[in-house]
C-alpha cells in the first residue's frame, strides 16, 4: 500500500536531515504517528519557533535569538578581544574548556576557493570594519589547523595588520596525555617547530 | 575508458577534499601515473580518523585506492616524507595552483611531467619571496602539457630569434610580435623576459615579474573561459581592485 500523501510529504520533509535516507525517514514518520504524537507535536512545535526566532547575530554573526547573541551583550566581557573561529560549535568548544572572557566573530565556514568560498562570503568585509573601529587590541585566530583553516587565518591576519590589531594564532602540538612515540608525524613536526623557551 | 582496479602506493597531492554524505569525504587528487582522480575516503570524516590528518592539500602522499568507476575507494594513504611547510603567500598561491588544476585538467587524464611541475612549484613557494617565479614556471609548464604552450624564443610571424632587448606584444595564439607592429591592446613584454621564460630562468627584475604575469594571467584566462578563479580572491590588494583585468580575461 502506498503511503497517504500526508505521510508522503512528512516522509520527504524528515529527509532534509543529514544521514536520513528514504528508510529512516519512514522510520521516523511511523514512529511519530503511531507511537509518540505528543512527542509529533512538540517537534513540529520547536521547529517552527526555532525556524522564526533563531537569526544570527549582528556582531559575531553566530545565532541568537535577539540582535546580540548572549555573549555579544554580556557587557562584563572584555570587548578588547576577539576570537575568529570557524563555526558556532567552536566557540561551544572554547567556552567549555577555557576561561576566555572575550568575544568572538564566528565565521560560518572558511576560506575554500574550490569551493566558491572566499573573503566576501565570509563576511570578512565586516570583520574589517569591525577592526577599523579601534575597539579590539588582539585578534585570536582560532581556525582549524586544516590548510584552509591556515589559509584564512593567513588572510585575516594581513587584513588585521592594516588595521595595527596585534594578531596571535592558538598554539598547536602534542595533546594532553599523548606520547611522542604514537603522535602522527606532522603534528609532532608542527610541536617541535613551535617549541618555546622555559 | 576503462581504469585499473586497484592501484597501490600511487604518489599524489589532494588539490581539494570536500565532505561527502555522513562521515566521508571526497577526494581530488593528483596523481603522476593517473592524472586528477576522485577519490571517495570513507568514515574519514569521523573523530577517530588516522586519514583525516594526512588528508590535507600540500602533503606528500602515497595514496592506493580501489574501484573502477568515476569515483575510487581509497583504501590507503601514508605520508610520502615529511610535511611541507607553506605559509604567506606561498600557502594562498598553493590554492592557486590547486585550482588551476581541478579547473584545467580532465580526471584519469595522465601529466607525469605536470605532476613533477606541480611537485616543483610547491617546493619553490615554501621559498618565502620566490613564488612569483615559481608560480610562473609552473604556467608556462601547465600550458605546455595541456597543449597550448607559449611561443617564447621566436617571433611569430616572422620567425626571427626575439631581441632581449626589445618590447614585444603577445598575441593570443600566435606568440610575440615586435611591440612598434601594433597590437597594443595584448600584453606587453621584455624580449629578455620572454627568453628567461623559454629557458626557465626567472631571475626576474621588478618589471619582468609584472610582464610575465600579464603574459600567463592574460594566457590562463583563455583557457579558463568566463568563471574567473576564485583563489585570486585570496590576495589582498590584488583581487578587488583588479577586477577590471580579470574582466578584460572573459573576452577570450
Amino acid at each position: 500500500m502506498p503511503h497517504l500523501p500526508v505521510v508522503q510529504r512528512l516522509i520527504e520533509a524528515l529527509r532534509c536531515l543529514p544521514g536520513v535516507g528514504p528508510k529512516s525517514a519512514q522510520r521516523m514518520a511511523y514512529h511519530l504517528l503511531e507511537r509518540d504524537r505528543d512527542g509529533a507535536r512538540r517537534l513540529a512545535r520547536a521547529l517552527d519557533e526555532a525556524g522564526e526566532r533563531v537569526r544570527r547575530c549582528r556582531l559575531c554573526r553566530s545565532l541568537s535569538e535577539d540582535e546580540l547573541c548572549e555573549v555579544c551583550a554580556n557587557a562584563r566581557r572584555d570587548r578588547s578581544l576577539l576570537c575568529v573561529v570557524e563555526t558556532p560549535a567552536d566557540t561551544q568548544a572554547i567556552e567549555q574548556a577555557t576561561g576566555y572572557r572575550g568575544l568572538y566573530f564566528v565565521l560560518m565556514g572558511r576560506l575554500s576557493p574550490l569551493d566558491g568560498i572566499g573573503p566576501e562570503e565570509l563576511g570578512l568585509d565586516r570583520l574589517g570594519a569591525r577592526l577599523a573601529e579601534g575597539e579590539v587590541r588582539e585578534l585570536i585566530l582560532a581556525t582549524n589547523f586544516t590548510a584552509e583553516g591556515e589559509a584564512t587565518a593567513q588572510y585575516i591576519s594581513t587584513v588585521a595588520r592594516e588595521h595595527s590589531v596585534r594578531v596571535t594564532r592558538i598554539a598547536q602540538g602534542v595533546p594532553v596525555g599523548g606520547e611522542l612515540e604514537y603522535v602522527d608525524q606532522d603534528t609532532l613536526s608542527h610541536a617541535f617547530r613551535g617549541r618555546r623557551d622555559l | 575508458m576503462s581504469h585499473p582496479r586497484r592501484v597501490a602506493l600511487q604518489p599524489g597531492h589532494v588539490l581539494h577534499q570536500r565532505p561527502y554524505r555522513d562521515s566521508s569525504l571526497l577526494v581530488e587528487a593528483f596523481t603522476p601515473d593517473f592524472g586528477r582522480v576522485g577519490l571517495v575516503a570513507r568514515g574519514a570524516r569521523g573523530p577517530r580518523s588516522r586519514m583525516r590528518g594526512l588528508l590535507q592539500p600540500f602533503r606528500p602522499l602515497l595514496l592506493s585506492w580501489a574501484g573502477g568507476g568515476d569515483l575510487a575507494t581509497l583504501v590507503g594513504v601514508e605520508a610520502d616524507g615529511p610535511m611541507r611547510v607553506l605559509a604567506g603567500v606561498g600557502l594562498l598561491s598553493g590554492f592557486y595552483v590547486n585550482e588551476l588544476l581541478v579547473r584545467l585538467t580532465a580526471r584519469h587524464d595522465p601529466h607525469p611531467a605536470l605532476y613533477h611541475a606541480y611537485v616543483a612549484v610547491l617546493a619553490g613557494l615554501q621559498d618565502s619571496g620566490r613564488e612569483e617565479p615559481a608560480l610562473r614556471i609552473f604556467e608556462k609548464r601547465l600550458l605546455q602539457e595541456l597543449g597550448y604552450g607559449l611561443l617564447l624564443d621566436r617571433e611569430a610571424t616572422s620567425g626571427r630569434a626575439i631581441e632581449p632587448e626589445r618590447l614585444y606584444r603577445y598575441r593570443p595564439e600566435l606568440g610575440p610580435v615586435p611591440a612598434d607592429e601594433g597590437a597594443a591592446q595584448y600584453p606587453a613584454i621584455h624580449g629578455r623576459n620572454l627568453l628567461a621564460l623559454a629557458h626557465e630562468r626567472p631571475d626576474f627584475d621588478a618589471e619582468g615579474l609584472r610582464e610575465a604575469k600579464g603574459l600567463m594571467r592574460n594566457a590562463i584566462a583563455r583557457q579558463l573561459g568566463d568563471r574567473p578563479l576564485k583563489s585570486r580572491d585570496l590576495f589582498q590588494g590584488a583581487p578587488q581592485r583588479r577586477s577590471g583585468a580579470r574582466g578584460s580575461g572573459g573576452d577570450a
